[in-house]
């Protein structure tokens, strides 16, 4: 009963909305969220992917509900799949999490998400915009603290957190940037700069984490070491080398100015007629377009009051546009065209377009 | 008959070696016997010692166990076939089982790191702190007997035990 409450809460209230947190940002040329986890298990139990059900992690569970005041049970297996598809494009889990994990517990502004059985026991998540990485860090720090006070966590001198993954043990410690580098990708700097961060331990992905295609020039930058050295030593190089990404975007900026300034205005308004004006909309056109506009904008080569990269790209994901097609209660004949037609008539209407 | 080999006892055993071609044959006495056993009943060109390999076996019959079944983790059932295979430990404490082959992985995935510096939980700094104070009570109290001051060595000693009791109560 009360997991059933806490799961119609979660439907009106995200359904809505944007997350929170993410609301009223102000937006860096290139530089968006960042997102900081925390790897931890029960010491003795087995991984969630040896367990049956929920392998004896109630009790676990019922100690950690005394502390985490405030947050919201989100039980997998009582959702639709339209609700953990948002649940994922706003990040609040992960793709695997919605497939195989046993429930979430998510802060009110939607800024911190605790994964109950995702490939560990449970990951902390904190995310903000224009924070520093560190306070996000100290932010799941202090999570972890009440939650350690009342679980025992499977910790080893040696090896530190022990995780399912050995690629996560030590500190458990994912940290990740967004960073929009549509000047890297049109010089093809991109793979190069890929290949030499993975040299590092670090690594750029697309924007939903492993094996996700990079979409509308977005990249996550993270770190792929956890042992061997401090949260704040991870975190610090993290910062440096997102820094030096930054310098060379901005670079890159410069010389497409100078050097393809036609090149770059044809695409930037092109895309602008495109959202502006078109009748239907896949997602990835969606998003390049989008994309083409925010270095547009940055460049002040054009000109939108109230344009929000980071927010619209959330809104042109596929369960947020279903969730618009759910509320208009509108007769379909096929789904992929209508989600299509709904996001043009989305970007229309942002835009101030017909 | 006296034995071929010491010439002074009586051969009581008849030694016959060969494969087909090649056949020697010896009279021994039971001393001799034994001794030409332990020190060559084998031709020169064998690489097969089976009397090696099942001595080795007889003595280690524990290796012979291993052999036959993988090592496996009490607690969830893993083998390092099925680590290796998931890329993915079973439980915290398949880490202790498979020591040197978790070692290994770890390090491969790791980039050679193998020791954690980070985040300690508060439990284990605990444990960890109290560690550090007994070993550092233990090497004063050896000191004090040396010296063979016994009233202050009582004191350290019933501290030590003092912190003993605390910590079995703590699971340490």
């Amino acid at each position: 009963m009360k997991s059933e409450r806490w799961n119609r809460q979660v439907i009106v209230m995200e359904y809505s909305h944007i997350s929170p947190w993410m609301q009223d940002v102000e937006e860096l040329p290139v530089e968006m969220s960042t997102r900081v986890r925390l790897a931890r298990n029960v010491s003795h139990l087995p991984f969630p992917y040896m367990m049956k059900d929920d392998g004896g992690l109630e009790p676990v569970l019922a100690k950690l509900e005394a502390v985490l005041d405030g947050y919201r049970r989100v039980e997998m297996n009582g959702l639709q799949f339209e609700d953990k598809a948002l649940l994922v494009e706003k990040h609040l889990v992960s793709p695997l999490f919605t497939k195989r994990g046993l429930l979430s517990y998510i802060s009110e502004d939607e800024s911190v998400s605790i994964m109950v059985n995702e490939e560990d026991h449970l990951r902390i998540q904190t995310m903000g915009v224009g924070i520093p990485m560190i306070d996000l860090y100290r932010k799941a720090d202090a999570i972890d603290d009440m939650l350690e006070s009342e679980v025992d966590y499977a910790f080893d001198e040696k090896y530190g957190y022990l995780t399912a993954c050995p690629t996560n043990v030590g500190t458990g410690l994912r940290a990740s940037v967004m960073l929009h580098l549509p000047a890297l990708t049109f010089g093809s700097r991109i793979q190069t700069l890929a290949a030499n961060l993975s040299r590092f331990g670090f690594t750029l992905r697309g924007i939903y984490g492993e094996g996700s295609v990079p979409l509308g020039h977005i990249y996550q930058l993270s770190n792929q070491l956890t042992l061997g050295q401090t949260e704040e030593e991870i975190i610090n190089n993290l910062d440096e080398l997102k820094e030096r990404i930054v310098e060379e975007e901005m670079e890159m900026r410069s010389w497409l100015e100078s050097e393809h300034l036609l090149e770059v205005k044809d695409s930037v308004y092109r895309s602008y007629g495109l959202l502006k004006h078109a009748y239907r909309m896949p997602l990835k056109e969606a998003a390049k377009c989008l994309s083409d506009l925010k270095l547009g904008t940055d460049l002040k080569l054009i000109e939108h009051e109230d344009f929000q990269f980071q927010k619209w790209i959330q809104l042109i994901q596929p369960a947020f546009i279903k969730m618009r097609l759910n509320e208009k209660d509108k007769e379909i004949t096929s789904l992929e065209h209508a989600v299509e037609e709904e996001r043009a008539a989305l970007m229309r209407q942002l835009l101030g377009g017909e | 008959m006296k034995c071929e080999s010491c010439n002074e006892r009586e051969a009581t055993i008849h030694i016959s070696k060969g494969n087909g071609f090649e056949k020697t044959e010896k009279f021994l006495c039971e001393q001799c016997a034994n001794a030409s056993f332990e020190n060559d009943f084998s031709y020169p060109d064998d690489t097969f010692n089976i009397q090696k390999l099942l001595k080795s076996l007889s003595e280690h019959p524990s290796l012979q166990q291993t052999q036959r079944r993988p090592k496996q983790c009490g607690t969830c059932g893993s083998t390092i076939n099925t680590i290796v295979q998931m890329g993915k430990f079973g439980c915290p404490d398949c880490y202790a089982t498979f020591g040197s082959q978790a070692a290994d992985i770890i390090s491969r995935v790791q980039a050679h790191q193998s020791e954690h510096a980070g985040k300690m939980p508060v439990k284990s700094r605990a444990h960890l702190k109290t560690r550090k104070k007994l070993e550092q009570l233990r090497g004063r109290l050896e000191k004090l007997v040396e010296t063979q001051e016994f009233e202050e060595a009582a004191v350290v000693r019933d501290e030590i035990r003092a912190l003993e009791q605390a910590g079995d109560s703590d699971g340490i």
